[in-house]
């Protein structure tokens, strides 16, 4: 239902525009670098590495207009939900650009391509956290509460697929201690795709509160 | 998982646990002449809080603080149906002597009124109704009750100035030393900082803040802000009917009905 007061409505709305379009900005940082780091483009890494400097500038921007909606409208339940719930989703997005900034930061330091079987395990870790990353922010875009906790209880897939692909490289690393210094490198880009995937989650959470002010408590764990 | 959206209930009262209950209002309907102004409102007052009642204009709230201390009686043709408990007894009970009543359940209205006399007579006129004291002792019960509406400082050196001579915020807070110098159980306030500056605002909130460690109060606003600042309880009314009475925290953050949260959010109704 409207506001009476019709500001109210546009500030909101602007306010929820602005972090959907840092998700969908974030979601394409992510699938950037995995891109990237299986073609191995240089290139094309530092300009995931440049672009990062936008999803920041977005989130200091949905900061600073939560904290005035908040300031000059005085809202009340949803209403209160909807700034705090943009302002930290846009705090977890901004985490998962640096996450992809970083991934795009190690592949000019691999010193050799990555086995194929390697790489195709981490694009396909990659690729989970970018889909869970997405669903959710359709799902905050779309105000579904039941998208958002679908989300929230896939959590574990991404998991025991970080512990695979760590399993592949130490393995690796025991068979081929040469390739140790790129093997680093390989573990901190699954890590950081497993930490996406966190931030997908968390995400998720703050979706389903802001649409009915309830927690979603005990995440699944491995 | 999100059943509190899709299918919310038309009203949700919180009962409260019978040792804390202070006032009980029970299936109170109340009519001006042929017209019903409140239907079968029940809800509970907790003693040492603040319960606030908000609505929109016409919903009734005032209303229902005339009749805990049956200010009705004093016009023809209002009529209250049901029961006001106070520690068990009924107050719409014609057994119940109206004076001693109000001097149990005081009341601060909208607008200050203080009394065409002194600062001092003010607040010791009640309390002659109602005691006899020695000089000294009334002179102690004045600057207790000035004290305790956090105003003895302001007047301490005037006290035989006319009460009219204050500010709208010190008049209002006269008025509120006058209500608390009787001792009375139970403090309502109607809107009683809707014609003060934010200061007085302010002081008048911390005031009801320190009387709600002695008193029963129940606050009607208009101001949200207000409600949610002072109150321990909220209830929320419409159209003579309690909708939705709980924990202002609650209430606030998370209503359960549609028609409060449209209310409190500022939402065509």
């Amino acid at each position: 239902m409207d506001h009476i007061l019709k500001a109210v409505d546009d500030d909101l709305g602007a306010l929820s525009y602005a972090a959907a379009a840092m998700g969908d900005l974030a979601v394409a940082q992510v699938r950037a670098a995995i891109d990237v780091f299986v073609r191995l483009d240089l290139l094309g890494a530092e300009k995931v590495v440049r672009a990062d400097n936008a999803v920041d500038i977005q989130d200091a921007e949905i900061e600073k207009n939560a904290i005035r909606f908040i300031a000059l409208r005085q809202p009340m339940a949803d209403d209160l939900r909807r700034p705090i719930a943009a302002m930290k989703i846009a705090m977890q997005l901004e985490r998962c650009g640096d996450l992809a900034k970083n991934i795009a930061k190690r592949v000019p330091r691999l010193e050799a391509a990555p086995r194929e079987a390697q790489a195709a395990s981490i694009a396909e870790l990659g690729r989970m956290a970018a889909e869970r990353l997405a669903a959710v922010i359709n799902a905050y875009r779309n105000d579904d509460a039941q998208g958002a906790y679908n989300v929230w209880l896939k959590d574990t897939d991404i998991d025991e697929r970080h512990d695979g692909v760590v399993r592949e490289i130490v393995a690796a690393m025991a068979a081929e201690p040469e390739t140790v210094a790129d093997s680093i490198h390989l573990l901190f880009i699954a890590k950081n795709l497993e930490r996406i995937g966190d931030h997908a989650t968390n995400i998720a959470e703050l979706v389903h509160y802001q649409i009915t002010g309830a927690d979603l408590a005990n995440r699944p764990k491995l | 998982m999100n059943a509190q959206l899709e299918n919310p209930p038309e009203t949700a009262i919180l009962e409260l646990p019978p040792e804390v209950v202070k006032l009980a209002i029970k299936d109170l309907s109340f009519f001006y002449g042929q017209k019903q102004a409140l239907f079968d409102v029940s809800v509970s007052f907790a003693a040492n809080a603040v319960t606030a009642l908000i609505g929109p204009s016409g919903c009734g709230k005032s209303t229902l603080l005339r009749v805990l201390n049956r200010m009705y009686s004093l016009y023809p043709g209002q009529r209250a149906q049901g029961q006001v408990v106070l520690d068990g007894e009924d107050m719409l009970s014609p057994r119940v002597d109206v004076a001693t009543l109000r001097a149990r359940v005081g009341m601060v209205f909208q607008k200050p009124t203080p009394f065409p006399m002194s600062i001092f007579d003010n607040v010791a006129y009640g309390v002659k109704l109602y005691e006899k004291l020695s000089k000294a002792d009334m002179a102690n019960r004045v600057e207790e009750s000035l004290r305790r509406a956090a105003l003895w400082d302001e007047v301490k050196d005037k006290l035989k100035e006319s009460g009219l001579s204050l500010s709208g915020g010190q008049q209002q807070r006269l008025c509120v030393a006058r209500g608390i110098a009787v001792k009375p159980e139970i403090l309502l306030l109607d809107e009683p900082a809707s014609a003060l500056d934010p200061i007085s605002t302010a002081r008048l909130e911390e005031t009801i803040a320190e009387l709600k460690r002695d008193y029963t109060i129940v606050i009607v606003t208009h101001n949200m802000g207000q409600a949610a600042r002072l109150s321990d309880h909220t209830g929320f009314m419409y159209l003579g009917k309690l909708v939705e009475f709980g924990e202002t925290e609650q209430l606030f953050t998370n209503p359960v009905t549609n028609r409060a949260r449209d209310y409190i959010t500022g939402r065509f109704g």
